[in-house]
């Protein structure tokens, strides 16, 4: 169980996230929405530490990240993995290799330098890259993948981890409607499967709505919103968004409901 | 189809794995390439460390404490001659400053012989550009050991080296931007029916004077640094007196004027950063 | 309605005429021109008294020029060989002595002389290996965006610069004196040199790496050693095999005149022969180090294209 408890964070004068409180139970997969710059990367961030609160506490079990430091808070990290909008693998390394670098904080010092894996973790390593069907690249270079590719490898190293938690920092912003649900599915698959807890920023309505338990809205900092889907109305959507409201219900570019879509409610634009 | 944990998966799901893809694991050969590089670069060290004899840097410690000292405890101050101290630092300055602008005299000559588009003769343009290739082969310090054979101790011989040197150097890079110009400024001036100094002036030197300035600047501040050691073989300027001083076992006195030449490096360094930036601002505006 | 080109509506519209534009442009025009003529003066000024300052310190007179002119001629003709060419391929005689005349003759010398190229190559190998370790490890802490700390990055930038700033004969005359003449003291001077030198590129390099890896490799749970070997190595490792090539070829020439100082390479050699005698021994062994310096530029040229077009076809 994660609990968010006056979570604060500030550039400035700037409140990117503004006295945050959520109760995430495990195994639930959760949605959180807003328009660009209402803090929903920071609100990530700052539950992977790879930011620093300004307030608050992040309570997991007894621990509170909030203070953690060195290698608890790389223990932190490990167990709570993170998905990138730029996938932010490594390019010039081999695909499984960058898999296996979701082991790192288990590694002993100098097998990470020297970069001596064991078979075990290799094996692993091609089973978490079998699971999203990209075992075929593992000696590929990240950077020759397309888009989808590399946010399926970026899933296998999270994968690696072994992590009680996922992040996903609008991990479908940058990728086609197909490639984007391939990676939505792998996501909820993750979820449901293996019980992990997912937390996704999304940027479109519809792929909150198809995929998730919980959704939260969140606008200028604060969280105006925190229910399950069927509980966001139109209206209440349509605030969340502000004037982005049009370019998120209308989505083309980054839509998941691709033909075989389930999608319950479509607000109509 | 969930994965298990790391610590679940088996021995033949592990063989398994290998069996369908043997290019993901270690073998012997890759491992062997792999460390390859690093293992010869470690042996040759060890070897090389033998073969310079490294041992002897720890053998010296009772000079290297001596004169350590004598680097930082600066005896009898009042004797040391500081009007030819700083003489001598004018002097390394006069030397880069006249250097450079022979040298930037000369290859402003040279560079446009050395041109393929302004040189139509083969032969010649051949002819100085290996000459050029033999000036810059040859080491600044190697001219100025040289010049202080033939034109005897002092700053002259300097001054002749950096000249040297430079042309070298300076003539390849004013041969190059000469080449690199915009074809079409030139044909404009041509068509006004200018001769072949005309179409030099008007088309050739405004399109390659901003590049020959900056680059010509960029000498004069590297020159500064290497007219420090020219003195080291006798060309002038504050190296004579950091290697007279040294010879004569007056450490403390070194000491200060390396000091000294290293704050002039790094002045020279801040104000030529500075004027470069200017000069580039003054042309934006002309 | 006539056009008038350099004027906007608000000009028009505030009353004033034509000509009150051009007058100002004209002004300001002149103005311009006086305030960049009073620079180019005073530039001007600027020069000839540096012109004339450096003239006199450093007594370049050209009553001196016209003397040594002759000299520098003169010099350069004792150093020239005197090979006949009826002779010019001769053996050694019965009893080893060579023939005047002869390339036997005039490189006498030659295996002492490639023993000591030997000897600088093998400086520049092992100072530009060291040098660049050195600045390998120091290139990520200072790196502003890779620092661990302020305080390392300070440390480590200062220690580089220290490193860089002072020349390396300078450096080499020091060891000389505190180890004893030899090779010694050139590759550690050289290799000190190189850390610095080759540290500041290195760190420019890492300063200009993509963060994204870094921050992937921290979102794992990695140290902040892992970060660099996983994130940002495989990012400059190509750049910084590029730079320590280059520094080679610099390396090459520095230590082939190191020597001068009594540090070791062929520069000593060099030394002796330009110091103590004005004949052909001169050009002979500058001959060797010109070429020595070409044919290393030409593999290590060789080397550095075919490792980065390996890079990018892989
Ligand atoms: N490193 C930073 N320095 C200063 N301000 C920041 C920083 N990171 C985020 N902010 C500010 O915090 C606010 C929230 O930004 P955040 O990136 O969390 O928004 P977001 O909801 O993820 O937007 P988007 O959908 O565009 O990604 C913004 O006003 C942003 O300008
Ligand atoms: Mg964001």
């Amino acid at each position: 169980m994660l609990k968010l408890d006056k979570l604060t964070r500030r550039f400035g004068d700037n409140l990117a996230v503004d006295n945050a409180n959520l109760d995430i139970p495990d195994g639930q997969m959760v949605g959180i929405i807003g328009r660009s710059g209402a803090g929903k990367s920071t609100l990530l961030r700052l539950l992977n530490r790879l930011i620093d609160p300004s307030d608050g506490q992040i309570l997991f079990g007894d621990a509170d990240i909030a203070r953690l430091k060195g290698k608890e808070l790389r223990a932190w990290r490990s167990d709570c993995a993170m998905i990138f909008q730029q996938f932010n693998l490594v390019g010039r390394l081999d695909v499984i290799t960058n898999v296996m670098t979701g082991r790192l904080y288990d590694l002993p010092a100098w097998r990470a330098m020297a970069q001596v894996f064991t078979p075990r973790e290799r094996a692993f390593a091609i089973q978490a890259l079998d699971r999203l069907g990209m075992a075929h690249t593992a000696l590929q270079r990240a950077e020759t993948l397309s888009g989808g590719q590399q946010q399926r490898v970026a899933i296998a190293r999270a994968l690696a981890q072994e992590p009680k938690i996922l992040l996903a920092d609008e991990p479908i912003a940058s990728l086609d409607p197909m490639n984007a649900k391939i990676v939505m599915d792998a996501l909820r698959s993750i979820n449901r499967e293996d019980g992990i807890t997912v937390i996704c920023n999304l940027h479109t309505l519809d792929t909150a709505r198809d995929y998730c338990d919980r959704i939260i809205g969140m606008q200028d900092g604060r969280i105006v919103f925190d229910g399950t889907p069927d509980l966001l109305t139109t209206q209440m959507a349509r605030e969340i968004y502000g004037a982005e409201a049009h370019e998120a219900f209308n989505e083309a570019a980054t839509s998941t409901s691709l033909g075989a879509s389930s999608a319950p409610v479509r607000a109509s634009a | 189809m969930s994965i298990a944990a790391i610590s679940a998966v088996s021995d033949s799901q592990i063989a398994a794995v290998r069996a369908a893809h043997p290019g993901a694991f270690a073998t012997p050969a890759a491992t062997i390439r792999r460390w390859a590089p690093l293992a010869i670069a470690i042996i040759y060290i060890i070897g090389s460390m033998w073969y310079f004899d490294f041992g002897r840097l720890f053998d010296s410690s009772e000079r290297v404490l001596r004169l350590l000292r004598s680097f930082v405890v600066w005896r009898d101050m009042d004797t040391w001659s500081y009007s030819q101290i700083y003489v001598g630092i004018a002097q390394t300055l006069a030397m880069a400053f006249l250097g450079t602008l022979l040298g930037t005299m000369g290859a402003l000559f040279v560079g446009f012989l050395a041109a393929r588009n302004v040189m139509p003769v083969r032969v010649v343009r051949q002819i100085v550009r290996r000459i050029l290739d033999i000036l810059r082969g040859i080491d600044q310090l190697v001219w100025g050991l040289v010049f202080v054979r033939a034109v005897g101790l002092g700053p002259l011989a300097g001054v002749l080296a950096i000249f040297v040197s430079d042309l070298g150097t300076l003539s390849k890079l004013y041969s190059e931007a000469i080449e690199n110009i915009d074809r079409k400024q030139v044909e404009g001036v041509r068509a006004t029916g200018a001769g072949q100094i005309g179409i030099i002036r008007y088309g050739y030197i405004p399109q390659v004077l901003p590049v020959f300035i900056s680059q010509s600047l960029y000498f004069l501040e590297s020159n500064t640094r290497s007219a420090t050691i020219l003195g080291i073989v006798g060309a002038g300027g504050i190296g004579m007196i950091i290697i007279e001083r040294f010879r004569a076992s007056l450490y403390d006195q070194v000491a200060f004027v390396v000091l000294n030449v290293l704050i002039l490096i790094f002045a020279i360094d801040w104000l030529s950063k500075r004027v470069r930036l200017w000069a580039i601002g003054e042309k934006h505006d002309a | 309605m006539t056009y008038t080109p350099m004027m906007g509506g608000s000009a028009g519209a505030s009353g004033g005429a034509p000509d009150d534009a051009v007058a100002t442009f004209e002004r300001h025009r002149i103005e311009l021109r006086a305030t960049k003529r009073v620079w180019n003066i005073l530039a001007l000024v600027i020069f000839a008294i540096c012109l004339g300052l450096s003239v006199w310190v450093s007594r370049f007179y050209p009553e001196r020029l016209a003397d040594g002119i002759p000299r520098i001629f003169e010099y350069f003709a004792t150093i020239m060989p005197d090979l006949q060419w009826d002779a010019l391929f001769a053996g050694r005689t019965e009893d080893g002595s060579a023939v005047p005349g002869s390339l036997t003759y005039w490189y006498t010398d030659f295996w002492t002389y490639l023993t000591l190229i030997f000897e600088t190559v093998l400086m520049a190998i092992t100072a530009t290996l060291l040098g660049t370790a050195v600045a390998f490890v120091l290139s990520f802490p200072a790196a502003a965006n890779l620092a661990p700390n302020t305080w390392v990055y300070i440390v480590s930038r200062r220690f580089l610069e220290i490193c860089r700033g002072i020349p390396e004969i300078l450096l080499a005359l020091v060891f000389v004196f505190m180890i004893g003449i030899g090779p010694l003291a050139g590759v550690i001077a050289i290799a000190i040199h190189t850390a610095g030198a080759l540290g500041k590129l290195f760190s420019e390099v890492n300063e200009n790496a993509s963060s994204r890896p870094i921050e992937g490799i921290t979102a794992v749970g990695g140290t902040w050693a892992d970060k660099m070997a996983y994130a940002v190595v495989p990012q400059v490792a190509p750049n910084f095999f590029s730079y320590a090539m280059l520094r080679f070829e610099i390396n090459v020439r520095a230590s082939s005149i190191i020597g001068f100082v009594g540090a070791g390479g062929i520069g000593q050699e060099l030394n002796r022969v330009i110091s103590f005698y004005s004949d052909d021994r001169v050009l002979a062994v500058l001959i060797l180090v010109v070429l020595t310096v070409t044919v290393i530029d030409l593999m290590s040229e060789r080397i550095r294209l075919g490792y980065i077009g390996r890079e990018n076809f892989a």
